[in-house]
């Protein structure tokens, strides 16, 4: 198979974490944890669109 | 759960998990794809247990509690119809309303001039999969999505909520439902994670089979391209709903990229390059995948035989299951083979002498699995499944 394109979004990711982050203001709290709640919650966007394309 | 109950789960799962690498188990397991039978089976109506998936797993305990099978799928009718509802999608007659209460859900492939993907669109797919399905084909596949740029409404906002929630609580009943199948009857959920080829999804939900067609032979690279592009994100979904215990194999749906649909050319131009990497990247984290070849792969054996030994689980479905055993069974387990025309018009002692001819054949040195050669749905007759399943039982012992 060919070297593929590097593509805007990377499977599992709708929103990326890097592109939610400059929206937020500077977080004084635990990062980390914002951004794997924001993550996992993103990840089932991802579930819903190619669960409707394979699935249903 | 039961004592045992809880043996006999573990004995069903060593049997079928035995057999799908390759190797020879107490006795022949048997894991019926079984649909709509289970509505017929259970006195229900196609209608009801498509648009009401509680009726659907009750159907499906309902059989592994009366057949002694090894294995089934929680639910293998699969499509819910509420769900679909609820995100508008375009493409299902439902049972009931679309079509008779008393037959199965049919998919209805656009006129090619209608795919849901126009044949200008494969670098947006190429550049951005996730972010085309959203932005362009689901508005285009729903009733109720509004298109990009166009204004929203209360319908289209509601079908991401009803459809998100509809679909998350679906997914969690079969969590529960493998339990129950688990400790009601001791019988192993089937399969784990969906599946499918990119050269496939391409003719099944976007360009259609006839776009397809056309396009590989006026924007070849076009179409490589899309499927290299498909690759991780299917393997990726593959991945996320395989089997935590990598017991069970991820279910892979094969439709029309084989001979005669497309060419020999064509197979190994789009199909195998883009779907091997896949098995391969599967299997290299431990996850083996059900190919469950509806029609006839044999054509490609020779491929198939390139994944390294027990990556896969290889069903028959219209194929010659002796050659298919002779170039491949010795590298993968085979399932199926038994003619669901068999299963629907012939009589119990056809089916055990087809059973018969097929163990006899196929299944001397382990390494098979007992099932229809194609899902079975509700023309089967109860007493042909039963004659499949006991004759198995007694005859199939080693």
């Amino acid at each position: 198979m060919a070297k593929q394109k590097k593509q805007k979004r990377k499977p599992g990711v709708c929103i990326p974490w890097e592109e939610k982050m400059k929206e937020l203001p500077k977080i004084t709290g635990d990062k980390e944890l914002v951004k794997t709640v924001w993550e996992n919650i993103d990840a089932l966007g991802y579930v819903y669109i190619w669960q409707c394309l394979l699935s249903f | 759960m039961a004592k045992d109950m809880e043996k006999l789960y573990a004995q069903r799962l060593k049997r079928y998990v035995t057999a799908m690498r390759n190797g020879k188990p107490d006795m022949i397991p048997i894991r019926l794809f079984v649909a709509e039978f289970t509505a017929k089976y259970a006195g229900y109506t196609c209608q009801e247990v498509t648009h009401d998936f509680e009726k659907a797993f009750a159907a499906a305990r309902k059989c592994a509690a009366d057949f002694d099978w090894d294995a089934v799928v929680g639910n293998m009718v699969y499509v819910w119809t509420g769900l679909t509802q609820a995100i508008g999608t375009k493409y299902y007659a439902a049972p009931g309303i679309d079509i008779s209460p008393d037959i199965g859900f049919q998919y209805l492939e656009p006129p090619e001039e209608q795919a849901f993907m126009k044949p200008d669109e494969y670098d947006q797919l190429i550049e951005d999969p996730t972010g085309y399905l959203f932005n362009v084909w689901l508005p285009r596949i729903s009733s109720d999505v509004a298109e990009m740029g166009q204004p929203t409404s209360f319908r289209n906002n509601l079908s991401f909520l009803k459809g998100g929630m509809a679909m998350l609580n679906y997914f969690n009943g079969f969590g529960k439902q493998a339990e129950l199948l688990r400790t009601e009857s001791g019988t192993v959920s089937a399969i784990s994670g969906i599946l499918k080829a990119p050269f496939d999804i391409i003719a099944d939900k976007l360009r259609g089979y006839l776009g397809l067609m056309t396009d590989v032979m006026e924007r070849p690279d076009k179409v490589l391209e899309a499927c290299e592009a498909l690759v991780p994100h299917l393997t990726h979904v593959a991945l996320s709903g395989a089997d935590p215990d990598k017991n069970v194999p991820i279910g892979f749906w094969m439709h029309r990229g084989c001979v005669p649909f497309f060419s020999h050319e064509h197979f190994n131009k789009y199909y195998w390059p883009t779907l091997k990497p896949i098995i391969e990247a599967i299997w290299a984290q431990g996850h083996q995948v059900l190919f469950y070849a509806e029609g006839d792969w044999n054509a490609h054996l020779n491929s198939f035989a390139e994944l390294p030994d027990g990556a896969i689980v290889f069903h028959v479905d219209q194929a010659d299951i002796f050659e298919a055993h002779k170039l491949i069974g010795h590298k993968f387990c085979i399932s199926g083979g038994i003619p669901n025309f068999l299963l629907s018009y012939g009589t119990p002692e056809q089916v055990r002498q087809y059973c018969k001819k097929v163990i006899d054949g196929v299944a001397g040195d382990g390494g098979y699995i007992m099932d229809a050669s194609a899902i079975v749905q509700n023309d089967a007759k109860v007493e042909n499944i039963r004659a499949m399943t006991e004759f198995t039982r007694e005859y199939g012992v080693y």
